[in-house]
């Protein structure tokens, strides 16, 4: 600290220079009250001690005191003066003063200064990392908003009430539609709340959408989640989840609960039919082998509704300090059963909890059991491209190792406008090569297949045969004529055995023929050329 | 796996499940699939909502499977099917063998 004496020329200014110095504990300068303002900064910190006698120019002070935010000690020897001025200055003292006095208001002061400063030094540090803090919890929003966006919320037969502790939500509500028109709900809640868990609900969010997207069934979803879970949460946390999937006609629900409050289907008045209660741990708690998949399903009635929640909502606090409780979230679902009552539900759930803060996420969900009016996934209506023609030539070292077929399909419905009747030309090929194949090639007898035995054995000898096939071929052709829109097949063999196709219809219960019907019914110019033994017909995409 | 099967609803229902490609390479799975049905008389549900492919030979062995499991079962479903798998078992007229759905 550098004390500046401003000095007014009177005897007790030199009696306090004269104190000061005699102390020996700071720099001390001497100055007039006129060479205030011309003061250089110095690097510490400074403390003016002004000394006013009874001839003090009191305004010229006062004006400097009350400008000036530097620490300052008045002395005077005049209580006219201390009165006037006291008030100004950090501290005011009445001359004479009592020995070593001055010295400890000094040491006082500094280490006041002191203390100010490393406040100032905190403040500043906490300013920054709540800045950062700030900044940080905007980039992990930002990814969380991303990675939810494709959240299917605003689905019109579903009802939302979700409600974070914080900003981050330790609950998760998603729903995705299906490629089917079915539609997929997963109500999750970590451990605890906060960033933390959360976190937890990116990587799940996004096996839960890429998963909705190809609609696979709820037990390979929540296997898969439970895979993602345990090598990702440490062990003292996991995450409760239900996924449920309505199917499109609003009718068939699967679902699996691990360790969620029983979900609860209720009717228009509000009966409850059914609770979904967990048959299943927590999502990351088992390892894969241990995890159980099974799913449970019921058909609900028309009508019906399901409501989803958290513990949030059970254990919610009241401002009588009570919890809600699930008998009275029950008896709220009986009074509120229709959809168009939701607000009402959850303006009663507010009245309850009052001011009272909330202590963990809450989420209700309410799910309308009917058509989900989504529709089978659109395909953009494609352009057909160029012309082409594909054949391969088939020997016994191909037909023995691979699948034809289902190479030749991996290949075509590599093509947009192909991609979208795989399961059709896949199936004309197949019937087309096998009969080529079985008859033509391995000269089997399909009457084998009349029985189920018959069937196995068939198959069984179709494996021997053809491990034992040296000799033959089969030449598979496709044509694609883009304007009409047009493929052409044909399929040839340089066998022996009976792989003519008849062209009458021949359509019986049997487990065979069933394959040549199909193609009579949906492929057109149907053809066998006895002379070049070649199956041959047209397919209008 | 191609093939998975599971129970459900404490073993009234039976799950089979095909993914990707269902013809005769599955024979034998398939046959296992429903092999031991229990004596619940189940609901035997069929879902093909990941079959890709599909042949004759998958028809023959769904009508084997119906005449096997006869009264032993409540009934067959086949769920979930894609617009084109669909497509094909009305043209086998399934409809009339199988709840379809």
């Amino acid at each position: 600290m550098h004390v500046y004496v401003i000095d007014d020329g009177s005897d007790l200014a030199r009696d306090v220079n004269a104190q000061l110095r005699s102390y020996q504990l700071f720099a001390v300068s001497t100055c007039s009250i006129e060479q205030v303002a011309t003061l250089s900064a110095p690097n510490e910190k400074v403390l003016y001690l002004v000394v006013a006698g009874e001839k003090a120019q009191v305004a010229q002070i006062s004006a400097l005191l009350q400008s000036s935010s530097t620490q300052s000690i008045l002395i005077t020897d005049s209580p006219i003066v201390f009165q006037q001025l006291g008030q100004f200055a950090t501290d005011a003292l009445l001359w004479p003063l009592a020995s070593n006095l001055l010295q400890q208001r000094l040491n006082y002061l500094h280490q006041l200064q002191v203390a100010h400063d490393q406040l100032d030094g905190l403040k500043q540090s906490l300013a920054w990392h709540k800045a950062r803090v700030d900044r940080e919890h905007q980039l992990v929003e930002h990814i969380f908003q991303n990675a939810l966006s494709r959240n299917y919320l605003e689905y019109a037969h579903v009802h939302t009430y979700l409600t974070p502790v914080s900003k981050f939500n330790g609950d998760l509500c998603l729903i995705a539609p299906g490629p089917l028109g079915n539609i997929y709900m997963l109500m999750a809640d970590f451990t605890g709340h906060g960033l933390a868990p959360a976190t937890g609900a990116l990587p799940l969010s996004q096996a839960f959408f890429a998963m909705s997207d190809r609609g696979v069934s709820v037990a390979e979803m929540v296997t898969e989640f439970n895979y993602r879970m345990s090598r990702l949460l440490p062990d003292d946390m996991f995450c409760a989840a239900i996924l449920l999937e309505l199917s499109a006609n609003g009718e068939r629900v699967t679902y699996w609960n691990g360790g969620m409050p029983a979900a609860l289907l209720f009717d228009e008045q509000g009966e409850i039919l059914k609770r979904l209660s967990p048959a299943h741990m927590a999502l990351g708690v088992v390892d894969d082998d241990e995890f159980d998949s099974r799913v449970a399903t019921f058909r609900a009635p028309k009508g019906s509704s399901i409501a989803l929640f958290t513990d949030g909502v059970t254990e919610l606090l009241g401002h009588q300090h009570k919890f809600l409780g699930s008998e009275a979230l029950e008896m709220l679902l009986s009074k509120y059963p229709r959809t168009e009552d939701f607000t009402s539900l959850v303006d009663e759930l507010e009245r309850f909890r009052g001011e009272t803060p909330l202590h963990d996420d809450l989420s209700l969900a309410i799910l309308s059991c009917r058509p989900t009016g989504l529709g089978e996934v659109k395909v953009e209506p494609e352009q057909f491209g160029l012309p082409f023609v594909f054949e391969s030539v088939l020997h016994p070292e191909h037909l023995t190792t691979v699948d034809p077929v289902a190479h030749i399909l991996s290949a075509l419905s590599q093509l947009p406008h192909l991609r979208r009747h795989r399961t059709t030309i896949y199936l004309f090929l197949a019937e087309a090569f096998n009969n080529a194949l079985e008859h033509g090639l391995l000269a089997l007898d399909s009457a084998m297949k009349q029985d189920p035995e018959g069937f196995a054995e068939y198959y069984q000898l179709r494996l021997e045969r053809l491990h034992a096939l040296q000799h033959g071929e089969i030449r598979i052709r496709v044509h694609f004529e883009p304007n009409s829109k047009e493929l052409t097949v044909s399929v040839s063999d340089n066998g022996s055995g009976a792989a003519e196709i008849s062209t009458s219809p021949n359509f019986t219960e049997k487990s065979h023929g069933r394959g040549l019907e199909l193609l009579r019914q949906m492929t057109t110019d149907l053809h066998w050329d006895s002379e070049t033994r070649t199956v041959s017909f047209k397919y209008v995409l | 796996m191609p093939l998975h099967r599971q129970f459900a609803n404490d073993g009234k229902e039976l799950i089979i499940a095909i993914k990707g490609k269902f013809d005769f390479g599955l024979v034998q799975e398939f046959r296992q699939a429903y092999s031991n049905v229990g004596d619940q008389q189940p609901t035997v549900f069929i879902d093909l909502r990941e079959t890709e492919y599909l042949d004759s030979s998958a028809l023959g062995m769904l009508l084997n499977m119906r005449k096997s499991l006869g009264k032993s079962v409540k009934g067959i479903h086949i769920i979930n099917c894609r617009p084109e798998v669909r497509s094909i078992l009305d043209i086998s007229r399934f409809d009339k063998l199988f709840v379809i759905e």
